[in-house]
């Protein structure tokens, strides 16, 4: 690898572009899948990527290809700097500063395949045993391996070497002429300890998936409390982060958080951090895209806004400051209620276990089916539902947060709780 | 990489393997209120081998195509470790070796680099001339190439090269009440130089979305509850794809989707008919034309519902041995590394005998809807599509514009309320459809006129 970046350096250097970055990366896949009950296949890629990014005259422009021959690089070196010839000038264009070398190790290099194939065939065997309604319709179990090395023109010089097992499972149910509607999870692992079912939420979620065979409708509009479940929470949080706090929203100006840094954007119970470091994840990382040694930050705490979620390009366009990370591995502080207590203070509305919704408006008002949900009344679950709709507005959604539970899930990719908040629009038949 | 013919390597090929050499090239260039915030060029390549073993498969790739040997041994060995350990002892697949030379690559002069910039740049620029009263606007290109050769242990031989290019325009406008957006796209099948001739031609594009999006920004929310709707072609071509296509594909089938329960039977309004094209629609080139796929059948329209009765399923070969038919030359895989997975191809509604004006006319009160942001639906077809254009429609007039809105509904449900379906067909060509992996689809339709759930306030 060394070689190979070494050639770019010194091509790139030769070509006089003013700044630039090399990041090589060399991954390796192995992957068990299957369809039914059934192994399907195993699948074995290796796979090389090399990202080569040149700033010259303030021009940028960005080349990513998979041959790393010294020919194929000369090549990709005379389009990127033609691309960036191209390019419009913009003075915000930049790469990272000097840092100090460093050199990141995670997970193992090889996977352990005789274990995969006994975990899974375990996990076939306790599914149709617990769950003999359950059909596992796409199970992909992998281990990730790769060497990245970045390089740029100030001297920044990072490795690293991680390892991963990632898992995940769809499915439904099925009884008769009834069929549920499917649902997933998964999770990643840094070593194979335990049962594939006692990691993330697998194994509630397949308990529920037999239950909503017989999901109910609900009759007319109201407005209630949702119980947000950890495995939806990700995507809704996502949504949050790109509606209000990431590069387009801030410079385009659209977010309605642009000037809110410092301030209360959300209920003084929320505690949001991004940790890719943290060890409590397994799988994180360790340098941003634009070649900063990564850091755990909070972004928001006790409900205020610390921290936008922008590039170094976003930072210099706004003049605001950049994020200590690119996001992701997202831990949310846990409360001081379980989730049984929760759902007794629930006068009317629903357990809200899956978005499957249209894209938030530029000032986060969302609309989508509630998936995989269950009616809440009087302070107790009563049902599954189906065709329920919900709407509200992101950023109500999280100031108006009543409870955040003691329990919390960890998906490997981030630790997330069960958050009961108000004020969005449940709608039925 | 222009590896047209694979037959050198035919004698490495002993189980039933397919031996494919692909190339997808990408680029991307966006501006985002003027600023150039994409540049970007991508090619990836390599070599892949997938081959049978008493019915289980091992699949291996590498970058390198000189590593042929490699990756055919390696995917045996991977074949080799589940067979010893499963021993299904399925029968070999029925042999088949048609083969396919499609190139629809440009015959053009190729435009340079610099006469693309100054093309983005000439529309970015229309905009902000003309239109100053925006907040914010985005001008995207997409270019896609996708070009494989696929050799088969049975004969089966493939070279195609499958471009794809567009333009997405992005327009946010805020007069005080929050910012309100819509987007339009532009091209399809076919490299730079065949779709796009001249900034000036897609400036009508421009000014029909600025329109729309002045009258967005005056709309109001629609009302939640169940409506009679006009749906128009790119929603009635997202409901085929998302909603009913995806729960006629075998594998998904096999997993308990609704549609095992519906073959044969009456499963829409006898007014629609619902295919899945491999290549061709009425003589001219389908949006993703596919004349064989990745596992070297030969493609063939693929009825899915005909006149309301659900006929049948899109298949690769396994799952064609499985229900006992022919494989219907589903299987199609998105990068070198990746494995033919069950995928639609150019999925729509087929055109009826009404008008889309006589279908709003004849709507008292519900909604015109017409552009899909995005789209999910489940096995059990039911479905959510978020909407980022549309209107009301008073006593059989359009009436003011919708703010965003999500429709859902059960997708054999909706079909069994269809009373009318438009006599015309429009094909779009931007969507990536994902599962597992992303592939490009053609969507396409009429409008029709529906029952249909809308998510409000």
């Amino acid at each position: 690898m060394t070689d190979i970046l070494n050639y770019c350096y010194t091509s790139l250097t030769k070509a006089n572009v003013d700044k630039f970055q090399c990041v090589l990366t060399k991954s390796t896949l192995y992957e068990m899948n299957m369809e039914g009950n059934d192994f399907s296949l195993i699948r074995t890629t290796i796979d090389n990527k090399i990202n080569i990014t040149v700033i010259k005259d303030r021009r940028k422009a960005d080349i990513s290809l998979n041959r790393i021959n010294e020919r194929a690089i000369e090549e990709a070196i005379k389009t990127v700097i033609e691309l960036s010839n191209t390019s419009q000038q913009d003075p915000d264009y930049d790469i990272s500063p000097k840092q100090e070398a460093q050199q990141f190790t995670s997970g193992p290099d090889k996977p352990d395949t005789e274990r995969m194939y006994s975990l899974l065939k375990e996990f076939i065997k306790k599914v149709s045993a617990s769950y003999p309604m359950i059909l596992l319709s796409e199970t992909v179990f992998s281990h990730n391996h790769s060497l990245t090395h970045f390089i740029n023109s100030n001297s920044v010089d990072f490795s690293i070497n991680k390892g991963i097992y990632r898992f995940y499972s769809l499915f439904s149910s099925k009884d008769a002429d009834k069929t549920s509607s499917f649902n997933y999870s998964g999770f990643s692992l840094k070593n194979l300890q335990g049962e594939l079912l006692e990691h993330g939420s697998l194994n509630e979620l397949l308990g529920q998936s037999v239950e909503h065979l017989h999901a109910q409708t609900i009759q007319g509009k109201f407005i209630g409390d949702v119980i947000i479940t950890p495995d939806c929470l990700d995507d809704l949080l996502q949504s949050y982060i790109a509606t209000y706090l990431g590069d387009r929203a801030l410079i385009t100006g659209l977010s309605l958080f642009k000037d809110k840094l410092g301030q209360m954007i959300a209920h003084p119970k929320l505690t949001l951090h991004s940790k890719p470091l943290s060890p409590e994840v397994d799988d994180g990382y360790f340098i941003t895209s634009d070649g900063f040694a990564a850091e755990d930050i909070t972004i928001i705490d006790k409900g205020i806004l610390r921290s936008f979620m922008i590039s170094l390009y976003g930072a210099n366009k706004t003049n605001l400051e950049r994020a200590k990370n690119s996001g992701g591995n997202f831990i949310i502080e846990p409360g001081d209620k379980n989730f049984g207590e929760m759902v007794s203070t629930v006068k009317k509305g629903i357990l809200f276990a899956r978005y499957s919704g249209g894209m938030p408006s530029a000032n986060g008002d969302f609309s989508g089916v509630a998936k995989n949900s269950y009616f809440i009344e009087d302070g107790k679950i009563k049902y599954p539902v189906t065709e329920v709709m919900v709407s509200g507005n992101l950023a109500k959604l999280f100031k108006n947060i009543v409870e955040i539970s003691k329990e919390r899930i960890n998906f490997g990719t981030s630790i997330y709780p069960y958050i009961q908040t108000n004020g969005v629009t449940i709608s039925g038949k | 990489m222009k590896v047209k013919n694979l037959n050198q390597y035919s004698s490495y090929l002993s189980r039933y393997t397919e031996l494919r050499f692909q190339e997808n090239h990408t680029m991307s260039i966006a501006f985002l209120k003027g600023n150039l915030v994409q540049n970007y060029k991508n090619s990836t390549s390599g070599v892949s081998a997938r081959v049978y073993s008493n019915g289980s498969w091992g699949f291996a790739s590498s970058p390198d195509t000189d590593n042929v040997k490699y990756v055919i041994e390696a995917a045996t060995q991977n074949a080799t470790f589940l067979d010893v350990r499963e021993k299904k002892s399925t029968t070999a697949f029925t042999a088949d070796n048609p083969k396919s030379e499609k190139d629809f690559g440009t015959k053009k002069t190729r435009y340079t680099q610099n006469e693309i910039m100054d093309f983005i740049q000439g529309l970015d620029s229309y905009i902000e001339l003309k239109y100053p009263d925006l907040n914010s606007r985005t001008v995207v290109l997409n270019c896609l190439d996708m070009e494989k050769s696929l050799l088969t242990s049975d004969g089966a031989a493939l070279y195609s090269l499958i471009p794809r290019s567009y333009f997405r325009f992005s327009l946010s406008m805020d007069k005080g009440s929050g910012p309100v957006e819509a987007y339009d796209t532009a091209g399809g099948l076919g490299q730079f130089e065949d779709n796009f001739s001249a900034p000036d031609k897609l400036f009508g594009t421009i000014d029909n979305l600025y329109e729309h999006l002045a009258k967005k920004n005056e709309g109001i929310y629609a009302s939640a509850g169940p409506k009679v709707c006009a749906l128009d072609s790119e929603l009635a071509g997202i409901l085929a794809h998302e909603a009913i296509g995806h729960t006629a594909e075998a594998d998904l089938v096999l997993g308990g989707s609704v549609a095992a329960d519906y073959l044969g039977k009456e499963s829409a309004s006898s007014l629609v008919s619902l295919v899945d094209f491999a290549h061709t629609y009425e003589g001219k080139d389908c949006p993703v034309p596919i004349h064989i796929d990745d596992e070297g059948t030969k493609t063939e329209d693929m009825v899915i519902i005909d006149k309301g009765i659900l006929k049948g399923y899109m298949h690769n070969k396994k799952s064609a041995q499985h229900f006992g038919v022919k494989p219907t030359g589903n299987a199609r895989a998105y990068e070198y590394f990746d494995e033919p997975l069950i995928r639609m191809r150019n999925t729509a509604i087929l055109p009826g005998e009404s008008k889309l004006s006589d279908m709003i006319s004849s709507i008292d009160d519900g909604y015109y809807l017409i552009k899909p942001s995005n789209g999910q639906a489940d096995t059990t077809s039911e479905f959510m599509f978020g909407v980022v254009l549309g209107y009301e429609v008073k006593g059989g007039k359009l009436g003011r514009a919708l703010k965003d809105l999500t429709i859902s509904g059960v997708a054999f449900d909706v079909l069994k309320s269809v009373t009318m379906i438009s006599d015309d067909m429009t094909w779009s060509n931007t969507g990536m459809c994902g599962k597992k992996q992303l592939i490009p689809v053609g969507l396409g339709g009429p409008a029709i006129k529906c029952k249909i759930n809308i998510g409000g306030r």
